[in-house]
């Protein structure tokens, strides 16, 4: 216990001071790690106990990316980063009214074509409205304020997360996911808790976009990637989403493969990647829906 | 609107509906039979496309004829990814939403690897050739040749498949199983041959559908998923398991798709085939032709 609160003091201090220790290679490999993070553990705390699987993330990840290239250089700095909260929670919020009545593959296909309608939806809004293809981002804040602003919203989000555990809502949550029906009748507000989550969760996912974007000096609607969204599920897959550590070690190990691989060798990453999803849906049978325990349901319509 | 224009959104549409008709086909088998919602099968409308484009170019084949050729590959591919992927999970007794997200998680992991081992093989450039491009004068309006034999081919091997479904043994017993599973089991159907059979099937008519798609559009690695996403599109809209409702839903959309080309712009496709997706999601899951 001691050796491991010992560990953890390491960790943190070397994150704080990671700005004037690491090299500028060093410090951005942790800042997209970092930002990988924030992605898994919030993506985790929703899908991980409701077993609402979504591929929204990268819709989510986006909007906050796009809303700090449109408004960024009109604010002051961590203002954008809570309109990309803001942006990706209110676009959770009309989705999850919406869509949080389907259940199994249809929610998933539907959080899936998000990604893609945004993203198709901007590009002929660009195109034919302003008549532009992309956006400058003008007059970007400093790396070392990037760096802080995603710790503060990784530590944000694991913060969230095991306070979410040991709360009334977070039973409310594991509820939703062993028995939608049941947990109606015990006098849960199913629809209240889903969206809710969903929409803190969007709020952290929009906001890392919006703290990641002025990494890019230019930005088009490509940043609405599904690649972000399934990157996020097989992180947290990997590392377990039952739990809070499992997102942030798969995040950290997926986060250094895919740097080491993702720019030499694209396609076979790529590759790889999609055998490791196959992989681990095969080899953990718990892994994903069963998330925990397995139910003790049987088959059902 | 002329009379003239109306008939030339009409065929075209006929044409364009001909083919969605047999790649949506293919995916109601596996989705309305087994619950596999397979993503990657837009990725075997596109490898079959590539195999076409490879046995025409370099061994010089009648691409019409290299069907005889990617059809069986496909289906024994798809009897073997079946048979390694999908018959695990599916045999794991769990509650069937979890198998259901867990089989949709495979299909993501085989798009991914599908689609970046075409990318390695035949990399990101556009590749194609041309083949029957003379136009066909009917009626005033002209439609290339290659569109509508490839029409023609893709509707008729779809009211062939809906003729064995009704006639053949293997037929009566997927019919059987789609309405009543736990029945079929009792008469003595195997559910997981016939599981395999289906997939295989599917994936075989994604693949013949790519093989005459390439005689008419250039080819990328990323041609597959737009496929997938009409093919869901047609699956939902005529219902799960419905076979007529997914031949009416594909010409349907392939009228309605090219009208919105035709008259309003051709970067609308996408837009509407997501956002007829999203709203028949939302209304009817059950699908407008659904039981």
């Amino acid at each position: 216990m001691a050796a491991s609160r010992a560990l953890l003091a390491t960790v943190i201090l070397a994150l704080l001071g990671a700005p004037w220790l690491a090299s500028n290679y060093q410090r951005s490999l942790l800042l997209a790690i970092l930002a990988d993070v924030v992605l898994a553990v919030s993506w985790a705390f929703f899908s991980g106990p409701t077993r609402y699987l979504s591929l929204a993330t990268g819709a989510f990840f986006g909007a906050g990316a796009y809303a700090t290239a449109v408004i960024g250089g009109r604010l002051a700095w961590p203002l954008p980063v809570l309109a990309g909260a803001a942006v990706g929670a209110a676009m959770a919020l009309l989705v999850g009214l919406l869509a949080l009545r389907l259940r199994g593959p249809y929610f998933a296909v539907f959080t899936f074509g998000l990604a893609e309608l945004s993203k198709h939806v901007l590009i002929w809004y660009e195109t034919s409205v302003t008549g532009t293809v992309g956006r400058l981002l003008l007059a970007p804040p400093s790396a070392t304020v990037l760096y802080y602003t995603v710790l503060a919203l990784a530590a944000l989000a694991v913060g969230t997360a095991l306070a979410l555990r040991r709360s009334r809502w977070g039973y409310a949550l594991i509820g939703i996911g062993e028995d939608e029906e049941r947990a109606e009748t015990l006098g849960i507000d199913t629809t209240r808790v889903k969206v809710g989550t969903f929409a803190l969760s969007a709020a952290f996912m929009g906001a890392v976009g919006a703290a990641m974007a002025p990494r890019w000096t230019y930005l088009d609607p490509q940043v609405f990637n599904p690649l972000v969204s399934f990157q996020t599920v097989i992180m947290a897959l990997v590392g377990g989403a039952a739990t809070v550590v499992g997102p942030v070690a798969g995040a950290v190990f997926l986060g250094l493969v895919s740097e080491l691989f993702l720019l030499r060798f694209r396609y076979v990453y790529m590759l790889a990647l999609g055998l490791t999803l196959i992989a681990a849906v095969l080899l953990f049978p718990s892994g994903l829906a069963g998330l925990r325990r397995p139910s003790a349901r049987g088959t059902e319509a | 609107m002329s009379a003239a224009l109306l008939f030339d959104i009409l065929v075209t549409g006929l044409i364009t509906g001909g083919i969605y008709a047999l790649v949506a086909l293919g995916l109601n088998l596996q989705y309305g039979l087994m619950r596999v919602l397979n993503v990657a099968h837009g990725e075997f409308v596109m490898l079959g496309a590539y195999a076409t484009y490879s046995l025409h170019t370099d061994w010089g084949a009648n691409p019409l004829l290299t069907l005889l050729v990617t059809g069986p590959a496909a289906f024994t591919a798809g009897l073997v990814i079946h048979r390694l992927l999908y018959a695990r999970v599916l045999a794991q007794a769990e509650a069937r939403e979890a198998l259901e997200s867990r089989s949709l998680l495979l299909s993501f992991g085989l798009l991914f690897v599908l689609q970046n081992a075409a990318l390695l093989i035949w990399s990101a450039d556009l590749k194609g050739y041309s083949y029957l491009g003379t136009p066909l004068r009917v009626l005033g309006a002209v439609f290339p040749a290659n569109r509508v034999l490839a029409a023609v081919v893709a509707l008729g091997l779809s009211v062939g498949f809906y003729v064995y479904l009704q006639r053949s043994l293997t037929g009566k017993a997927i019919r059987a199983l789609m309405d009543e599973p736990e029945g079929a089991r009792l008469v003595g159907v195997n559910l997981t041959r016939l599981h395999g059979v289906c997939f295989g099937l599917g994936v075989a008519m994604a693949a013949v559908t790519g093989s005459l798609i390439s005689m008419l559009f250039e080819l990328t690695p990323f041609i597959g998923l737009p496929y997938t996403v009409t093919a869901l599109v047609v699956v939902i809209l005529g219902g799960l398991g419905n076979v007529v409702g997914s031949l009416l839903g594909a010409l349907l959309l392939g009228v309605v798709e090219t009208a919105g080309v035709y008259l309003v712009s051709s970067d609308i496709r996408l837009i509407s085939s997501y956002a007829v997706l999203s709203l028949i999601l939302i209304l009817k899951p059950s699908g407008i032709f659904g039981r």
